[in-house]
């Protein structure tokens, strides 16, 4: 795994970290250590993750019914918290998504304006 | 949505436990798997931990995080505070038992006198809607000041007749000694055992709404002219008297000689019309016609006896109501316009206009709230004082504290606490101490308030305040709690959050915050606490000196050793024509009692209460104005002015050949003579008095002067005072008092006085009091102000100096090493102890000047309460100087003394 430099590492705009739970478990449901690992894998380690703040997060999803979660067992055999998109949170996604695409485009907007 | 969370947060509250070790368990099994992945990558299993752990993050806040989001974060931290600050306090008891003590005296302090001012002055009555009654009072004109609330029963039948904004109008009167000439004797001669008695129109409990506890409430049917004696209870006086039996409906009970039918009893909790009073029966109105005899108050168009009040009717506004009124007062006057009175009275009369006024707490015909009214705001004021002192105290105390914390604090911050959170502890802490002084000042406040009702009450004038705490106290007890906590417990909180870490971990202790700021803090503090305690001293002498001019003021006659005797014949059933003859025998068999010295008779007595005067006229007092012109009088018998040592000036006293045939004569005091006779001597000259018809009556001849004497007040402008011969002035009443000069202790002649009088009719009731007590109980409210505001100025000049001692200790503990060093280096004792007292002098010139000044401010709202003092008296000033300046430099001395103990070597060897 190639290691980028701390400084080049994004802070997560705040909210946004919400939004890459769920669409990580877009995937299927997987544990804490999943999701970090998978939001890692998919932004090439630019993102920075602090591992520990996922979970106040997942506790959040959890409240607002969009993620379920049940006991089960890792790969190597640890015990593990497993959490699910229910159909409410693949909404949520659908709706994060495309806020956040128009958020980027009209930012884009205005730092290129059409060349 | 939003309850929906709430709900769920609220059942989080319950799976907290089971929540937080699942998510420890996450935790655990989150880091093993990077641990794995780490090891799998090469990294050794000690790297592989602790890369596990950095990219973790902090685990404590995740939890945190974690627990604020499951909900009602707020209630588990306050909790957490709760039981931290409970050992935090249980650690250090000594602190905890004197901040306590202190906030409770001050505290308590603040709620006993506000009970009082909520009982006399803001508690609804209990009745229904209380706020929708008015009460009917008279602009009089050319008589400015307040409207009267008194009305003759001629006018309250008009009222009642014409008035159309009431849906309920009634009326009431007082029935006791100061508000009647009736006493309700409950007995048949003897000692008088008397009853306080209100009447009542027949609308009175149906338009209050209320509901009898037992038996049925007076009703309009009751209330008719001729009327069967009924009487309703008051529900405390069925308890005490009847047990609260049943039975008591229908029993016959004995008012002044008269039988009454007991129909029902009121409700709990209901004490009347008038503030600081409670009555036993009510009777109706109609039931006077059994106690007057020959002239019914019924039909009387000049005897003032009833007071009226009205239920709103609810589309109309109170300015309505009272403008309404005003539209009808000339109707019900002329209605009810006293026939006898003199043509100018009677034009007066009729240009009297009604209005309303609120009523929902009941009135103060007798003047309760005008006479304490202003004294209670004083001592709310004072105890105000004494509690910002309270909170100075415990704030330096806690500054002091905030030093031995700050290690505690610095590590709590360094593991991630936020300053926030700690200011948070530190108040949760703070309104801990203050709650628990606020539950233990309640407790004072009861026991004081109860004491303060018992001394406000004299003799003749038992005051009754409810005192059963209701929501407004409540309220008010709770307020204090959290404003002292907080007022006590800000700046040291910040104060002490205010650490650096590395100093504090390090051990040395905080030396760029340095003692100096630390001190000056705290020097702020002591000056203030200096200052206000200054003010409530320089009241305190004010209020104290005032009394003591009052208490030894020469009053005319000499009140030790008289014991006053009260008769009322009424009960005895003797017949006018008999009662002079009877009058003399009593006195006959008083005066041969031994140990008594001299005996007088008269109407009134000094300082009684309540005044009997007229206009009188002479030659030479055409220019007075009525006010000047009004004289006090009293019919006397021979041995009145021996009785009380008033000394005879000039001419002859009153002897037997005074008589009701014989030509009419009068004694009269200096201040008459000057007024009414300047530059003459009155001997021999006339005056005449104003008749009730308005007419000049015959001459009266002054053939006696004696010495000024006070009449209804220690602190009166001595009233012109005429004396007429007892036998020359038909009475008015059954009742007279006997003042016996006595050679023995006055309690020591009750017994043979009540044998004696009882030998000549058991029929006749009797009262005793003291002279002196009459007197002491005349100056009730000054005497309350004296004491208290005395008590409080002590007790404020205590906590001050509580604060000056402590702090200078605290001080002089903090320079030890600085003074050992300076007496190794050869400093003497007596330099050391300069130093240490210039800050005590420097405290406390600024804390006396700072107090005079605010002190000449303020004092000022005092004036009316002062006899004979200025306000700005500077006397008191420099006594309240010197107290404050001796008992400061004491407090000061022994801390300063102790700093030219210290052993050099000792404080050397701590660096």
């Amino acid at each position: 795994m190639a290691k980028q430099q701390p400084g080049d590492r994004i802070e997560l705009v705040y909210g946004s970290l919400d939004m890459l739970i769920l669409r990580t478990l877009l995937w299927g449901p997987t544990h804490g250590h999943g999701i970090a690992k998978s939001i890692e894998r998919l932004s090439e380690d630019a993102l920075k993750v602090e591992h520990g703040s996922l979970y106040p997060a997942l506790q959040r999803l959890q409240q607002e019914g969009w993620v379920s979660s049940e006991w089960g067992v890792s790969k190597n055999n640890q015990r593990a918290k497993y959490y699910r998109l229910t159909s409410a949170g693949r909404r949520q996604l659908l709706a994060e998504t495309s806020r956040w695409e128009r958020f980027v485009r009209a930012i884009t907007g205005v730092l290129r304006p059409a060349e | 949505m939003g309850w929906k969370r709430q709900i769920v947060k609220f059942w989080g509250l319950f799976g907290r436990r089971r929540r937080a070790r699942e998510l420890r368990e996450e935790f655990s099994s989150h880091l093993a798997m990077e641990e794995q992945e780490n090891l799998e990558s090469g990294m050794t299993p000690e790297e592989a931990h602790y890369a596990a752990l950095r990219q973790f993050g902090n685990v404590t806040l995740a939890q945190e995080r974690s627990r604020q989001i499951w909900g009602w974060n707020s209630l588990e931290t306050l909790l957490q505070d709760v039981r931290y600050g409970l050992r935090q306090l249980r650690r250090s008891p000594g602190f905890t038992a004197v901040a306590v003590l202190t906030l409770a005296l001050g505290i308590g302090a603040n709620t006993a006198i506000f009970s009082l001012i909520d009982a006399a002055m803001l508690r609804m009555l209990p009745v229904v809607k209380p706020g929708d009654l008015l009460q009917v009072k008279t602009l009089i004109p050319r008589r400015p000041g307040e409207p009267s609330g008194a009305f003759t029963n001629p006018l309250w039948e008009q009222v009642r007749g014409q008035q159309d904004v009431f849906s309920d109008v009634f009326a009431w009167g007082e029935a006791n000694s100061r508000g009647d000439l009736i006493n309700f004797d409950l007995t048949q001669g003897g000692l008088v055992r008397s009853a306080h008695g209100v009447w009542v129109s027949g609308e009175f409990f149906g338009a209050l709404g209320l509901r009898p506890a037992a038996g049925r409430l007076i009703a309009p049917s009751d209330d008719r002219r001729g009327c069967r004696d009924v009487a309703v209870l008051s529900y405390g006086f069925w308890q005490e008297h009847y047990g609260g039996e049943e039975r008591a409906i229908g029993a016959s009970l004995l008012l002044g000689g008269h039988p009454f039918d007991v129909i029902g009893v009121a409700p709990a909790g209901f004490y009347g019309m008038e503030a600081g009073e409670k009555f036993d029966v009510a009777v109706p109105i109609c039931s006077t016609a059994t106690f007057d005899e020959k002239e019914s108050r019924l039909d009387d168009r000049s005897w003032w006896w009833l007071q009226i009040a009205g239920r709103i009717k609810p589309e109309i506004s109170r300015a309505q109501v009272s403008a309404r009124l005003k539209v009808l007062s000339p109707g019900i006057f002329i209605a009810a316009l006293p026939q006898d009175w003199a043509r100018d009275g009677q034009r007066d009369f009729l240009k009297r206009t009604l209005m309303a006024v609120p009523a929902g707490t009941g009135v103060s015909e007798y003047g309760l709230r005008e006479q304490f009214g202003r004294p209670l705001d004083v001592l709310m004021a004072v105890v105000g004082v004494v509690l910002l002192i309270a909170c100075a105290d415990i704030a330096s105390l806690m500054l002091a504290r905030a030093v031995s914390r700050h290690k505690e604090i610095a590590v709590r911050q360094a593991l991630g606490a936020s300053r926030m959170r700690l200011v948070r502890q530190l108040l949760t802490e703070c309104i801990m101490l203050s709650s628990a002084g606020a539950l233990l000042g309640v407790l004072f406040a009861r026991w004081g308030t109860a004491l303060l009702v018992r001394y406000i009450s004299t003799a003749r004038n038992t005051v009754f305040l409810d005192l059963s705490p209701d929501s407004r106290i409540l309220a008010f007890t709770i307020a204090m709690a959290v404003l002292t906590g907080t007022l006590f417990g800000v700046l040291p909180a910040l104060r002490s959050t205010r650490v650096s870490l590395t100093s504090a971990m390090k051990g040395t202790q905080a030396i760029e915050i340095g003692p100096s700021r630390r001190f000056r803090t705290r020097q702020w503090i002591i000056t203030s606490q200096v200052a206000l305690s200054f003010v409530l001293l320089v009241a305190a002498g004010l209020l104290s000196r005032s009394f003591a001019k009052l208490a030894t003021l020469d009053i005319g006659f000499d009140r030790s050793n008289v014991l006053l005797v009260s008769t009322d014949l009424n009960a005895a059933k003797v017949a006018p024509d008999r009662q002079p003859a009877l009058d003399e025998s009593i006195e006959t068999s008083l005066r041969a009692l031994p140990g008594v010295v001299a005996v007088g008779r008269s109407f009134r007595t000094p300082m009684e209460g309540g005044a009997w005067s007229q206009l009188i006229t002479t030659e030479w007092s055409k220019g007075l104005t009525a006010d000047e012109a009004e004289t006090w009088l009293n019919a006397v018998s021979p041995g009145y002015f021996a009785a009380l040592r008033m000394p005879l000036l000039a001419g002859r006293s009153f002897t037997s050949v005074d008589t009701a045939t014989s030509p009419r004569v009068a004694i009269v005091n200096q201040t008459l003579g000057v007024r009414f006779f300047p530059g003459q001597n009155p001997i021999g000259k006339g005056f005449r008095i104003r008749q009730p018809s308005g007419e000049w009556g015959p001459p009266i001849e002054v053939v006696g002067l004696i010495k000024d004497a006070k009449y209804e007040w220690v602190s009166e402008d001595t009233h012109p005072t005429a004396f007429f011969p007892i036998t020359q002035v038909p009475a008015r009443t059954a009742r007279q008092t006997f003042e016996l000069r006595t050679a023995i202790p006055p309690s020591a002649l009750v017994p043979p006085v009540q044998s004696a009088v009882g030998s000549v009719d058991k029929g006749i009731s009797l009262e005793m009091l003291t002279l002196a007590a009459q007197v002491n109980d005349s100056m009730v409210q000054e005497r309350l102000l004296a004491l208290l505001s005395g008590f409080f100025g002590g007790l404020a000049l205590l906590l001050a100096m509580i604060g000056l001692y402590g702090t200078l200790s605290y001080l002089v503990n903090q320079r030890q090493t600085e003074f050992g060093v300076r007496m190794a280096l050869g400093a003497q004792p007596g330099s050391i102890l300069r130093l240490v007292m210039r800050d005590v002098i420097a405290v406390l010139a600024a804390g006396e000047l700072v107090g005079t000044g605010f002190s000449l401010a303020t004092t000022g709202l005092l004036q009316e309460m002062l006899f004979r003092l200025g306000a700005r008296d500077t006397a008191t000033i420099a006594i309240a100087i010197g107290v404050l300046s001796a008992v400061a430099l004491l407090a000061g001395y022994l801390p300063a003394h102790r700093a030219t103990k210290v052993d050099p070597m000792v404080a050397l060897r701590y660096e």
